[in-house]
Parts: structure tokens; C-alpha cells; sequence
């Protein structure tokens, strides 16, 4: 059966799909260089606009408005000039709500769309183009670092990783954020409260790497303009111990966050990667089989965001406490720990 | 390909939202059996992108289990060569995208009410519903905003009876017309106008140059009548050519098998209309229910008239939204222990990360059941107001009278014991009277509902010799009465000519023994306040079908109520578990 996973590898070949949010057009070429700050492609918001009833403005019958009109479609208006107008000084007069240009008009009304908004997408990760994706984005390259993360607040950014707590046990408490996490993407343990998430605004750090988020600070996570990524999802588990080791050892490193979440039909992950000077690295095989010495971690009950190895694979079925029996491995926590889990609450980790 | 009247093997593909199932059925002198069954990850989605694979992965095991080659090539081996392939293959799917839906009329009790419950007949998700919300004037700059921010599949614009209102309408026309206009050319939605029919030339002239329109008979013709057939099965083909057909890897898929892609409602309708069709019975209908993922799914028959109702959330997806709409306090309190708040919400919200997990400890298996229970409430709550039940009616809301009643999904048939998933059944949906429950343990019926489309028979044959499996005859009776008080006397004569005199009391669920296979005749006498379905304080004889439960009578009461202390609601609802077998 195949597994799931997730990467937590220190050094390999990461691809890291950059997609724009509507369909736009791709400014790099294949085999480019990017810095994370590069643009690579671009795409124009819906942008506002309203609808001017003139007819019942100058309190004119529909077919009547022709001569009154002071605009013509394709005209620039800023927000306030007059549209329409009647009966001269002291008349009635109709303007435009928003700076914009006429682009219908049509039974007494006309349409005002106001000037189109571009949206840029940044590179994030440094690396080279090695795909374009027509309209939607491109597929960069490069080698360091790849972990992939339960949650993500659907915000990313780029800097430097600073580690504030001591164990993946640990939260992140207001103590642990000071002046030094000004600009730094801060790693804590298992979680944070809306004290730190407070001082870490105020710090002005550019995103928080945590284990889990508690469901009632979602909606306040999902307000900051900085990136915040859980390794194991949403609830109190501490960060998984592969994770935290790997963070840590990258403590100082440069790391691209992005935060946008896994989504029913667009399946991005959030993910932290951090570039290496190498020149080459193994590619990771996410087809590889599940054997014994396999790294996991389990998804679900007691020892969820728990990591260990694969010990043995029964050829039983194994039974859980719920009743039900499933196909499943022994794993190894170490510390002479293990337990029997089923496949289906297993994660791979590549 | 081998002719229809010489398929010795059908494979049967269920690419659902996060399993793909694969069932190879064979045939048996004059009947088809099940062969082997395998499952894996449906891989629509990132990273793979690509509905094949899960069912190449699915195909390996399967000749892993079967020691027989199916696929070479890079395609499935058909038709069947000695033994190797299979001669026929089907496909349905429930994984692709819904239909991204703007509903827009006038009236939301009338056909805004009908036209949610047409868009209900198939895979789609409403975005944004334009109406007036009572005020005098037409908001249409914020209507043409909405169509245009969301840029939906299909615009559903109702309104109006034949006839009646026609400015509303061309507003809101006017509202899409505007959106539609300020979108590229292939983001345009279709337009499927089902209100006035004095209106549809207007309609066409208005809409027709801007967007793709398409008329059909009013879902609200008068004020007294409801029309959902028409705008259902525009819907319907419309997620078929858009949805599936366009799904990454269904190319491929479509490539190995004869039959077109199959909703996989539409095939687990099907199989309950058979259903139906074989009991023969004028005053019962028959109901099914598939738990999935991320729908759930009503199918009924009633008086030969099938009805299928896709609500658009499921046991893994879903739950989080129901939670906003509803209130965290309804899961709750179906949880037979103290939980708080916090907790049930990490476990929905990790369900929807890590769809494909399942229950570790009975923690999770009691907000798994807790889910279960209210999708089922609220599909059903959608599918009734659609029914036209006959003679098979009970009292307004409450369930008419089923029999045989199929249980399906993931979100069901993966109860680690069967109890658990019948007492789930029996409180999300409440059924009276009497009613066999039919467990597709093997996740079959969509599947079977296919093979129907190209072989009745194997279809037929393959429902008669197992896949489905009885739970056991559940009575039901309706009524009110103190907790305690007998509501139910009943005499059981065993096929061996054995008698139980048992009695059932309100508030209980009562367990009596009667074997999977095994027959038995039942004597029944109802509290005078009670229907069991026979007519109030009517009592008569009844043969009930054994099961992997057995005979129950669930003496609850209809509607279901559950004690309002804490404390005491969970007691209670330990003690049903316990009933049902832990």
C-alpha cells in the first residue's frame, strides 16, 4: 500500500511549484536564475467598479440620456467628476463614485471600472526555473534543506531561521521572542499562546516555525502578514523530534517559509526549504516501499506528531483499541518505546 | 471487446475523494461473484495529478491478491485472454471537483428552496445565492460583483412561476449578463435558466451573446408545484462533460472501458431503485446512504420514482464548515465522554489535513460516529422536502416508512464493529416503522449500480449473493411515553419453531438474538399510542430477517431526543453503545 509523506531532509533536490492565485502570465524564462525576491510571473486582480444609474440620478426616461452625458465609454474619470449632467447651474448633475475609466453603458446606466491591480508573484525559494507553467506559474529548482509541514497560515516569506527554545517539548513563550527575532523566522517546539503571537507581531519577526497551533488561535494566525507553519498540524503535539533536530542544526541559515495550505483541490503544502551551497544531492524517491528501518510519523490518537521506525510489519492484522483491525507496522519511538499503528495513520518521512 | 452476453469478468473502479476501490467481479455459471477487492489513494490531486495512478496502484494488489495478470502495457488487459484482464471495465467517480454554482432568484423559500434542492441532484458546491433579502431594491451591482468574484461553472437563475414575475428577474439576468461580461471568454459561466418560461426568449436575447445558455422547464412552475427532473439532469450532464470527463487521467480510464464515466450517486441510485424494484412494495420505499469523504449521499425510492440528494459535505471534509453553520455544541453532544471544545475541533480539523487516516482510540471513533450521525441529518433534512412518498408517509418531517434501508460509505462501513454502525444509522437517520438495514460492507453498491448500466444481471446476481450483508430488521415505533414504560410486546417464533415473549420500553434499544441467514415471524402489539408502522396501537404479524446485529427495536422514540444534562446524556448514550454491542 502506498504511504504518505512528508519531507524532512537535510540536503536533497527540492522542486517548489510557485503558483499565481488567477491565471496571469510567467515573466521568467526555463533555466533562469531566481533570487527569492525575483518576480516570476504576474496577474491583474478583478478590479472594482460600479454601476451609475444616470437615467434615475437625472430623473430622465432611459432612452433620454444620450445628450446629458458628459463621458464617453473608454473615457478616464477620477472620483468625483461629473458623468452626467442637467438643467444647468443649480441642476441636477451626476458623478463618477471611483477614479476609473467608462467601459458600458446601456439602459440609463453606466459602468465605472476602476484601474486594474496587478498582483506579483515572487520566487521565495531561490533556485533555477526548470518548468513553466503557462498562465499559472513555474516550478524552481534547487538543493538544501526540504520539510514539509502539517499547516500553514497561507502567508511566506524569506529570512533567516532563528531557534528559540531549547526542546520540541518546549513552546514558544514572550521571553523567547527579544529584539535578536526582529526579521527572523522564529523555530519553537510544540506551540505558541496569544501572548507570543502578540510580542512576535510587535518584534516584527518575519514568520514563526511551531509544532502544532491551537483551532482557537487559527483566525488570529490567519490575520498576520507573516508566515506561521506548524510541522504537525493543528492541536498541542510537540514538534515531531526529526524536525525539531533538523531546525536546529539549519539555527542561523537562510530559509524560504511558504504557508499556503493544503487545499481539497489545490494540494500546495505548506513547506520550510533552505538553500545549500551544494552542487548536487540525491532526488528523493516518494515511491520508495515502507520496510523495517523506514522513518515515520504517526498521524493520529496518543502518539500523534510522534516519529520513530519502522521495527517490524506484521502479516496479521493488527488490532487498536478502537476495535478494528487493520494492516499496520510495529514502530519504534526509541527509549524502548513502541506501539502498533495502522498504515492509514502512518506518514512516511522522506 | 467481448460481447455483453459473454462477460465472464467485470472490473469495477470507484475512484472516490480520498480511496480508490477496485472490485473484480466473475462469472459463475449463471451468476457473477466477487473476486477480490483492493484499495488505494485517489491521486486526482497534487502531487500526482492524475486519476490513473491510484488505479494502477489499486490493479497491482489486486494481482498481488489474485495471482493474475490485469495490466500490461500501461493499460488494462481487455477483453479477458485465458486468465489474464478482465472482459469488461467500469468507472465511476465521486474525487472530481463539484460544480461551482451561483444561485440567483427571488423567492428563498420557493424557487431558491427548489433550486438549491436541483442543485442537491448532483456534485456541486453553491458559491453565492442573489436575492433581494426582502429589500425594495435590486442590489445588482453587489449581484454582478459576486458572479464575477466567484466565477462559477453555472449561474442557476430560478424565479418567478409561469407566468408570474418577469422584472426581478431580467434584474437579476441583467446582474449576470454585467458579470459575465467582465470575465474572459472561458471563465464565462453557463447560464441555466429554469424560472417564468414566458421569460426564456428574453433571457436568451439578454444573456445569449455574453455567456452559454441553456433553458429548462421551471423549477417552480406554479406556486403549488416543484420541478427539480429538468434543471437535476442539466446539472448532472453538466458535471459529467465538465467534472469528469475533463478529470486528469480520465482520458485513460475512459480509453479501457465501453461505459461513459458514472457519477458515483447516479450508480448508488441505481442500486437502490433495484432494490426497490425487487421488495415490490407498494407502502414502503426503499433508502440509501453513502457516508463519504467529502459527500454524502441520499438515494430513495418511492413509489417507483427514484430520488438521489448529494449533500456536499462528507466525514472528512465537511465537518468544519458544518461546525460554522451549526455549532460545535451538536457534535458534542454525541460524544459519550467529557471532551472539550478545543479537542473536537483539532480532531476535525487534522481530519481534513490527513483525510485518509482513520480512528485510533475511542476518542476519535466517537467524533468519527458524531460526524457521521449529523452529515446524515443534514443530507436527509435536504432530501425529504424532495420526496413524494405515497403510501410509504408517516407525519410531516419524519422519516416515511423504508424497508430495505442500505448503509454505505467510508464513513459507515469502517465502524470497527457493526452495532456501532447501525446505532449511527438509526440516529442520524431515524427510521419508523420496520426496516431490513443492508450494510455494503465492501463498499460495493456504487460499483454494482455501474456494472447494472452494461450487465443486469451481474449486477443483480452479485447484490443477491453477498455483497450486501444484513445488520438485522430494526422496529421502530413512533410514538411518546414515559422512559420505562413498555411501548412494544412482541412475540418471536424461530424458524425451529422456538418463541421469545419480549417487551421493549421507551427510551431503550433492545437486542434479540437472530442470526445472520436466519427467519423469523414476529408477533407484535404496540402501545395504543404507538405505530410500528402497521397504523397507530395496530399490532400483526411480520417475518423479520436476521443479522450480523440481530432483531432490534429501538424504543427511543421519534423524533430522537437527547437528554439535556450532561452528565446524563452521556450515561445514555453509553448505554445505547452498549446495546448495540460496544
Amino acid at each position: 500500500m502506498f504511504i504518505p509523506y512528508s519531507m524532512a531532509n537535510p540536503l536533497t533536490l527540492v522542486r517548489i511549484a510557485r503558483r499565481l492565485p488567477r491565471p496571469g502570465e510567467v515573466i521568467v524564462r526555463l533555466g533562469e536564475a531566481v533570487e527569492p525576491t525575483h518576480i516570476v510571473a504576474q496577474a491583474v486582480e478583478p478590479v472594482d467598479f460600479r454601476i451609475v444609474d444616470v437615467a434615475r440620478e437625472l430623473n430622465l426616461p432611459v432612452k433620454k440620456i444620450k445628450p446629458y452625458l458628459k463621458v464617453k465609454r473608454g473615457d478616464t474619470v477620477a472620483a468625483g467628476d461629473i458623468l452626467a449632467s442637467r438643467g444647468g447651474v443649480g441642476g441636477q448633475v451626476c458623478r463618477a463614485p471611483i477614479d476609473g475609466s467608462i467601459v458600458g453603458s446601456g439602459r440609463g446606466r453606466l459602468l465605472v471600472e476602476a484601474q486594474p491591480q496587478g498582483v506579483s508573484l515572487a520566487a521565495l525559494v531561490p533556485g533555477l526555473v526548470v518548468e513553466v507553467l503557462p498562465n499559472e506559474g513555474v516550478v524552481i529548482e534547487t538543493i538544501g534543506a526540504w520539510m514539509q509541514m502539517g499547516w500553514g497560515n497561507g502567508e511566506e516569506a524569506y529570512g533567516v531561521l532563528r531557534v528559540v527554545v531549547r526542546a520540541p517539548r518546549q513552546p514558544i513563550r514572550v521571553k523567547n521572542i527579544d529584539a535578536a527575532s526582529q526579521g527572523a523566522i522564529v523555530v519553537g517546539g510544540s506551540r505558541l499562546d496569544d501572548e507570543a503571537l502578540d510580542q512576535a507581531v510587535e518584534m516584527q519577526v518575519r514568520g514563526i516555525i511551531v509544532g502544532s497551533v491551537a483551532p482557537s488561535m487559527i483566525p488570529r494566525l490567519e490575520a498576520v502578514d507573516f508566515p506561521v507553519v506548524a510541522t504537525e498540524g493543528i492541536g498541542a503535539a510537540p514538534m515531531s523530534q526529526v524536525y525539531f533536530d533538523l531546525l536546529r542544526s539549519l539555527d542561523g541559515r537562510e530559509a524560504a517559509v511558504g504557508g499556503r495550505l493544503r487545499h481539497r483541490w489545490r494540494a500546495e503544502r505548506p513547506y520550510v526549504v533552505v538553500p545549500m551551497p551544494a552542487q548536487s544531492a540525491p532526488p528523493i524517491n516518494p515511491e520508495s516501499p515502507l520496510v523495517v528501518g523506514s522513518r515515520v510519523r504517526v498521524l493520529r490518537g496518543s502518539y500523534t506528531g510522534v516519529s520513530g521506525v519502522v521495527s517490524n510489519i506484521p502479516t496479521t492484522m493488527i488490532q487498536l483499541e478502537t476495535g478494528a483491525r487493520l494492516p499496520g507496522v510495529q514502530v519504534d519511538f526509541g527509549g524502548k518505546e513502541f506501539a502498533l499503528i495502522p498504515f492509514m495513520n502512518l506518514e512516511r518521512l522522506l | 471487446m467481448a460481447d455483453a452476453r459473454t462477460i465472464e469478468s467485470i472490473l469495477v473502479a470507484d475512484c472516490g475523494t480520498v480511496f480508490t476501490k477496485l472490485l473484480l467481479l466473475e462469472r459463475v455459471e449463471d451468476s457473477y461473484r466477487f473476486v477480490a477487492q483492493a484499495a488505494a489513494l485517489t491521486t486526482l490531486n497534487p502531487p500526482w495529478h492524475d486519476l490513473g495512478i491510484g488505479v494502477v496502484q489499486a490493479l497491482e494488489q489486486l494481482e498481488e491478491i489474485t495471482g493474475r495478470t490485469l495490466y500490461s502495457a500501461a493499460r488494462l488487459i481487455t477483453p479477458q485472454q485465458g486468465m489474464e484482464g478482465v472482459d469488461a471495465f467500469v468507472v465511476t467517480v465521486s474525487a472530481a471537483e463539484p460544480l461551482s454554482l451561483v444561485i440567483a432568484g427571488l423567492v428563498r423559500e420557493m424557487s431558491l428552496e427548489s433550486a438549491r434542492r436541483a442543485a442537491a441532484g448532483t456534485y456541486t458546491d453553491i458559491k453565492a445565492i442573489l436575492s433581494r433579502e426582502g429589500s425594495l431594491s435590486s442590489p445588482q451591482e453587489t449581484w454582478a460583483r459576486t458572479t464575477r468574484d466567484v466565477s462559477p461553472d453555472v449561474v442557476l437563475l430560478v424565479g418567478g412561476v409561469d407566468g408570474g414575475a418577469r422584472r426581478p428577474v431580467m434584474e437579476l439576468a441583467d446582474a449576470i449578463a454585467l458579470a459575465a461580461s467582465m470575465l474572459e471568454q472561458d471563465q464565462r459561466p453557463t447560464v441555466l435558466y429554469a424560472g417564468n418560461a414566458e421569460l426564456r426568449s428574453n433571457i436568451i436575447k439578454l444573456l445569449g451573446d455574453i455567456a452559454h445558455v441553456e433553458v429548462v422547464d421551471n423549477v417552480h412552475p406554479t406556486t403549488a408545484t416543484e420541478q427539480l427532473g429538468p434543471a437535476q439532469n442539466a446539472l448532472e450532464q453538466y458535471y459529467i462533460e465538465e467534472r469528469l470527463k475533463t478529470a486528469p487521467g480520465a482520458d485513460t480510464l475512459m480509453s479501457w472501458s465501453r461505459l461513459p464515466l458514472l457519477p458515483t450517486a447516479t450508480a448508488f441510485s441505481r442500486v437502490v431503485d433495484y432494490l426497490c424494484r425487487r421488495e415490490k412494495n407498494p407502502d414502503r420505499g426503499v433508502l440509501g446512504v453513502d457516508a463519504g469523504a467529502a459527500t454524502t449521499t441520499v438515494a430513495a425510492t418511492f413509489d417507483g420514482r427514484p430520488y438521489v440528494t448529494v449533500y456536499g459535505k462528507g466525514v472528512a471534509y465537511g465537518p468544519l464548515s458544518w461546525v460554522k453553520e451549526h455549532g460545535i455544541a451538536a457534535l458534542l453532544q454525541w460524544v459519550p465522554e467529557e471532551m472539550e471544545e478545543e479537542e473536537l475541533l483539532t480532531l476535525l480539523y487534522n481530519r481534513e489535513l490527513r483525510p485518509w487516516t482513520v480512528p485510533q482510540d475511542p476518542r476519535e471513533l466517537w467524533v468519527e460516529q458524531a460526524i457521521a450521525r449529523e452529515m446524515l441529518r443534514s443530507a436527509l433534512a435536504i432530501a425529504l422536502p424532495t420526496w413524494d412518498v405515497g403510501k410509504s408517509g408517516t407525519s410531516p418531517g419524519m422519516m416515511p416508512h423504508v424497508d430495505p434501508l442500505l448503509i454505505s460509505g467510508g464513513g459507515l462501513v469502517h465502524m470497527p464493529r457493526p452495532g456501532q454502525a447501525l446505532l449511527v444509522a438509526l440516529d442520524g437517520l431515524q427510521p419508523t416503522g420496520i426496516s431490513t438495514v443492508l450494510l455494503d460492507v465492501n463498499r460495493a453498491a456504487p460499483a454494482l449500480g455501474a456494472v447494472a448500466g452494461l450487465k443486469p444481471l451481474a449486477a443483480a446476481s452479485a447484490l443477491e449473493t453477498g455483497a450486501l450483508v444484513s445488520l438485522g430488521t430494526v422496529i421502530s415505533p413512533v410514538g411518546k411515553a414515559r422512559p420505562g414504560e413498555v411501548v412494544l410486546r412482541m412475540r418471536i417464533t424461530y424458524e425451529d419453531g422456538g418463541t421469545l415473549d419480549v417487551e421493549a420500553r421507551y427510551g431503550d434499544i433492545e437486542i434479540w438474538p437472530l442470526l445472520p441467514g436466519q427467519k423469523a415471524s414476529l408477533e407484535l402489539r404496540p402501545n395504543h399510542r404507538f405505530d410500528v408502522g402497521l397504523g397507530v396501537g395496530r399490532g400483526g404479524k411480520v417475518q423479520a430477517i436476521g443479522g450480523l446485529v440481530g432483531l432490534v427495536v429501538d424504543a427511543r422514540g421519534r423524533p430522537l431526543v437527547l437528554p439535556d444534562d450532561p452528565d446524563h446524556r452521556r450515561r445514555t448514550l453509553h448505554g445505547w453503545i452498549w446495546d448495540v454491542g460496544g
